[in-house]
């Protein structure tokens, strides 16, 4: 392949990110690059040492994932607010959601966005929660306590 | 392989469909962006310049291949991408990890079989055919190169 093939190959390449850089700039459809997508004003995000930290402080921990995920395993104390049934379980729980100023909201990770909608809907009632960054599969990498069925 | 009418069919076909499959990423960086980091490839801020540069190199090229400028230099792009694509989904599935929308074409939720739409062995088959069509297209652009005693130009 020639220098100019190479040269033309490399503009293609380069042409593209100047486009999609600006597209996202300009265009407004764009989002910020330098946090992950599904962070959202308003949000905080912690790391899993902070939230074991939480736990060890008393705080509550609510499983955003479906709810056959929790009840095979949960970070000790969890209660079960998924994310598709958010309306019916947080009926359930909204006395003791009311009376916690501790909360921490987790989701199954990479590419899961559950714990941040189910954090953006307690929110909007009024009631802060916490999100697990990259949720249970940082929980367990890191060693930390989980209890249910193995 | 060296029928020329092959070889425009194969560029609006192969650019076409790189072209169509850039539109709806380019419509919704961020929900294309929840797609890449799905992939468990690269990490949430990576994510995000490849969900804003992909598609336009990917529109960029289908756009360069249909109107037959640097019709080889396109071909080669997406062949790369194409193995990158390759590599990217066997990954995913050695992993083990359910990607219901690969993200190729479209960002919404799939409606169609996962299998149609997801990380699998369709979407590998599809890329390899696609990768073979812009291999094509490369060896063509390979034979026009001129020999260094020629000054005529082939493109």
């Amino acid at each position: 392949m020639g220098v100019l093939r190479v040269v033309r190959l490399a503009a293609i390449v380069a042409g593209g990110a100047l486009l999609g850089l600006a597209w996202n700039a300009w265009s407004g459809r764009g989002f910020v690059l330098g946090q992950s997508v599904f962070v959202q004003a308003g949000d905080e995000v912690i790391e899993p040492s902070e939230a074991k930290a939480r736990l060890d402080r008393g705080a509550l921990f609510l499983d955003a994932r479906p709810r056959d995920f929790w009840t095979m395993s949960r970070i000790p104390g969890a209660l079960s607010l998924p994310e598709e049934e958010f309306d019916r379980s947080f009926a359930e729980l909204e006395p003791k959601l009311r009376g916690t100023f501790n909360i921490v909201v987790y989701c199954s990770g990479y590419g899961c966005e559950a714990s941040h909608i189910v954090a953006n809907k307690l929110r909007e009632k009024g009631i802060h929660a916490a999100i697990l960054s990259e949720g249970w599969p940082a929980w367990t990498d890191a060693g930390y306590p989980v209890t249910g069925q193995k | 392989m060296s029928n020329p009418w092959l070889h425009l069919a194969l560029r609006f076909g192969l650019g076409g469909f790189f072209l169509y499959a850039s539109l709806d990423k380019i419509a919704a960086p961020s929900a294309f962006a929840r797609i890449v980091y799905q992939w468990q490839v690269v990490g949430p801020v990576p994510a995000n310049l490849v969900a804003v540069i992909l598609p336009w190199v990917e529109a960029l090229a289908g756009v360069l291949l249909i109107a037959g400028l640097w019709k080889h230099e396109a071909a080669a792009v997406i062949a790369m991408l194409l193995v990158v694509f390759i590599v990217a989904a066997g990954s995913v599935m050695a992993r083990g990890i359910d990607v219901e929308n690969c993200g190729c074409v479209s960002t919404a939720k799939a409606e169609e079989p996962s299998w149609f739409k997801g990380v699998g062995w369709f979407l590998i088959a599809r890329n390899l055919a696609l990768l073979g069509a812009a291999v094509v297209l490369i060896r063509a652009g390979a034979r026009s190169i001129p020999p260094p005693a020629s000054s005529e130009r082939t493109e």
